[in-house]
């Protein structure tokens, strides 16, 4: 028996998306390939050929791609610990791994500023330690910004890898190691490929979340412009909305080529599973 | 000497002790299996041998050699788990290669040995498919194929045959028979089915409650079970408790009551103070002749009488309890009936 009135359910989420999101897409993108009247590609020609725009673009690709492999590094110990844990516990640790995103970005931000500021927490310390004799400048840099993107998405990438980890039959590294596999080599064989999905899940949430994220960079960044902040500033401050939506339309197509990337990468890594 | 021997060997679980003071030694090229209740420590024992356990105490050696510390990457034993534990990642081939590339071989060793192993499992053109791609007896093939690929000193079988269907299962282990002959590995199989464990073994360890209470040969535990508990598990449910033992030549004499027993002697049979004669249902007799002069014989009433359909079963009360009879008949006895019970002296197995 066929349901296909069950299709007529999709209805009011398509149209939803449609309306919504979809169109005003479409739109947007429309908007930046004319100008005066007739298509052109000069939006983008002017933006490619700016040094301003393509530094702004760099320091972006940068702060998102750095933050992304740090999240990995880190996320992926604490991901595992969590998935070897009883259920209550699990639920426990993983409640606390996600605190960060239930704060909002701006208080988180502000406390940043106290920790990494030219008289912060940080500096107060290395100097107090005697390790350098003028106060580092972390705030209001790239690193900063980064650090503040890890804090805030590295909850991501932990509760989607502990989503693949969970589900990895423990008898799958106890049958490598009885082939012979230390337990580095039984992670490295069996235990990393299996997370690929949630990797790459998770580093995708990451690098989208860093690339198009606005108050974090916009408050620990200082002058340091990203791409999302030089987009604020053209509409809202410049009112320059063509640029606002070239921009804009750049940022999607960096976030489609990523993804696509990472689902390539996935495939050549974990062909099947 | 046995190739492989736990010694006072305790294995705890959070401090609660699963094996306590456990022996087992095993020959060159033999397959042994544990058999057993659900939770009698079966899987625990395995895992102890493959390594994915420590002992708390004693000493497992191993063709000569301490093993008790050797970590589970280094024994190069093969394990086929209950849930087969194939890589799903991995195709079939690279399942099979994972052990021999962790072995730095060859390129073309590897390929000739795998193709040369999923041959004797019957899986030669498999190499391709993944897990998920195959049936439930082809994974186990499989996950046999990649044990027995290492060229394993010892081969661990947990239940592998509990999720196939029954024919399957008959012929897979038919199909583990043929092929832990052939290359004679020596083999622990763990199983809780009975016929599975006696057609394959050479010899079975029937386990209770983290013991071993019997290791024999799979006949000589059908015909002379040693314990109680070995006689009830493979169908042995009437029991005497004889009060008195006398051996003669040939013969063993035995009371109950005022009642006298006479049981044959056999040969290389049990512990010389067992006192407990255990019979089948079919083993027994029932008679309605008044001959109380002949020893063996107890006198009691039909309580229960079932037809089983090629024989009728009666439960029989007397002054030392309850007894199970099955009897092939035309006209069957009616309950309540007074009966004399036989129970022939060449049927009765004595046990601890
Ligand atoms: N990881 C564990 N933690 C605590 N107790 C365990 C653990 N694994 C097994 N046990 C306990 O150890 C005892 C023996 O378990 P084991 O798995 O060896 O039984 P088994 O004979 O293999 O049974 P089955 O036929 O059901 O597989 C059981 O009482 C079980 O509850
Ligand atoms: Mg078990």
């Amino acid at each position: 028996m066929k349901k296909t009135y069950l299709y007529w359910l999709l209805l009011p989420g398509l149209l939803f998306l449609a309306v919504f999101m979809i169109i005003p897409i479409v739109l947007t993108i429309g908007s930046t390939l004319f100008k005066e009247g007739s298509f052109t590609f000069a939006g983008y020609l002017q933006f490619f050929k700016d040094p301003y725009f393509l530094k702004i673009l760099l320091t972006t690709l940068e702060v998102s791609v750095a933050s992304t492999l740090l999240s990995v590094l880190l996320g992926f110990p604490v991901a595992y610990y969590i998935s070897q844990k009883a259920p209550r516990r699990k639920g426990v640790l993983l409640a606390l791994a996600i605190f960060p995103l239930l704060t909002s970005p701006v208080v988180r931000s502000f406390s940043w500023m106290v920790i990494l500021g030219r008289k912060g927490l940080i500096n107060n310390a290395l100097i107090w330690l005697g390790i350098v004799d003028k106060p580092l400048e972390i705030l209001y840099t790239p690193v900063a910004m980064m650090i503040g993107m890890l804090h805030l998405f590295l909850p991501m990438m932990i509760i989607s890898l502990v989503g693949v980890l969970e589900n990895i039959d423990s008898d799958l590294i106890t049958a490598a190691q009885s082939l012979g596999a230390s337990r580095v080599k039984a992670f490295r064989k069996v235990v990393f490929p299996l997370a690929m999905p949630g990797l790459i899940i998770g580093g995708i949430l990451v690098f989208v979340g860093s690339l198009t994220a606005y108050t974090t960079p916009a408050l620990l960044g200082g002058k340091q412009r990203v791409i999302s902040t030089f987009l604020y500033q053209n509409a809202m401050t410049l009112n320059d909305w063509f640029s606002a939506s070239v921009i804009a339309t750049i940022m999607i197509a960096i976030t489609f080529v990523v993804v696509g990337l990472m689902n390539k990468l996935s495939n050549k890594l974990n062909p099947k599973g | 000497m046995s190739l492989l021997t736990l010694d006072h060997i305790s294995v705890a679980y959070d401090n609660q002790l699963i094996l306590k003071d456990f022996n087992l030694s095993i020959e060159q090229g033999q397959l042994v299996s544990l058999l057993g209740p659900s939770g009698c420590g079966k899987t625990t024992t395995l895992r102890l041998i493959a390594g994915f356990l420590v002992a708390k105490d004693g000493k497992f050696m191993f063709g000569g050699k301490d093993y008790t510390r050797v970590p589970v990457n280094k024994r190069n034993f093969g394990f086929v788990f209950q849930s087969y534990a194939l890589f799903p990642h991995l195709s079939v081939f690279e399942n099979v290669a994972f052990g021999l590339r962790l072995r730095k071989m060859k390129e073309d060793e590897v390929k000739r040995r795998v193709l040369r192993i999923l041959e004797v499992v019957s899986l030669a053109g498999f190499e391709k498919r993944f897990p998920r791609e195959l049936s439930g007896g082809q994974r186990q093939r499989v996950a046999i194929a990649r044990a027995l690929v290492i060229e394993p000193d010892l081969l661990l079988f947990d239940e592998p045959l509990s999720n196939l269907d029954a024919n399957l299962r008959v012929s897979m282990r038919v199909e583990i028979r043929r092929i832990q002959q052939e290359l004679g590995i020596t083999t622990v199989y763990v199983s809780h089915d009975q016929e599975e464990c006696f057609s394959i073994s050479d010899r079975v360890a029937i386990m209770n409650q983290g013991n071993i209470e019997q290791l024999d040969a799979p006949s000589t535990i059908f015909r002379y079970p040693a314990t109680e508990y070995v006689a009830r598990f493979i169908g042995f449910q009437n029991f005497l408790h004889f009060s008195e033992r006398q051996d003669t030549d040939g013969e063993i004499e035995l009371t109950l009551g005022s009642q006298k027993f006479k049981a044959i002697k056999h040969q290389g049979t049990s512990h010389p103070d067992a006192r407990k004669g255990a019979f089948r249902p079919d083993d027994l007799a029932l008679t309605e002749q008044e001959n109380r002069l002949t020893d063996n014989v107890l006198p009691g009433i039909i309580k229960v009488s079932t037809y089983l359909g090629r024989s009728y079963q009666y439960a029989v009360e007397t002054e030392y309890g309850e007894f199970t009879v099955n009897q092939e008949m035309d006209t069957p006895y009616l309950s309540g009936q007074r009966i004399n019970l036989i129970f022939p002296k060449e049927k009765m197995v004595l046990v601890e």
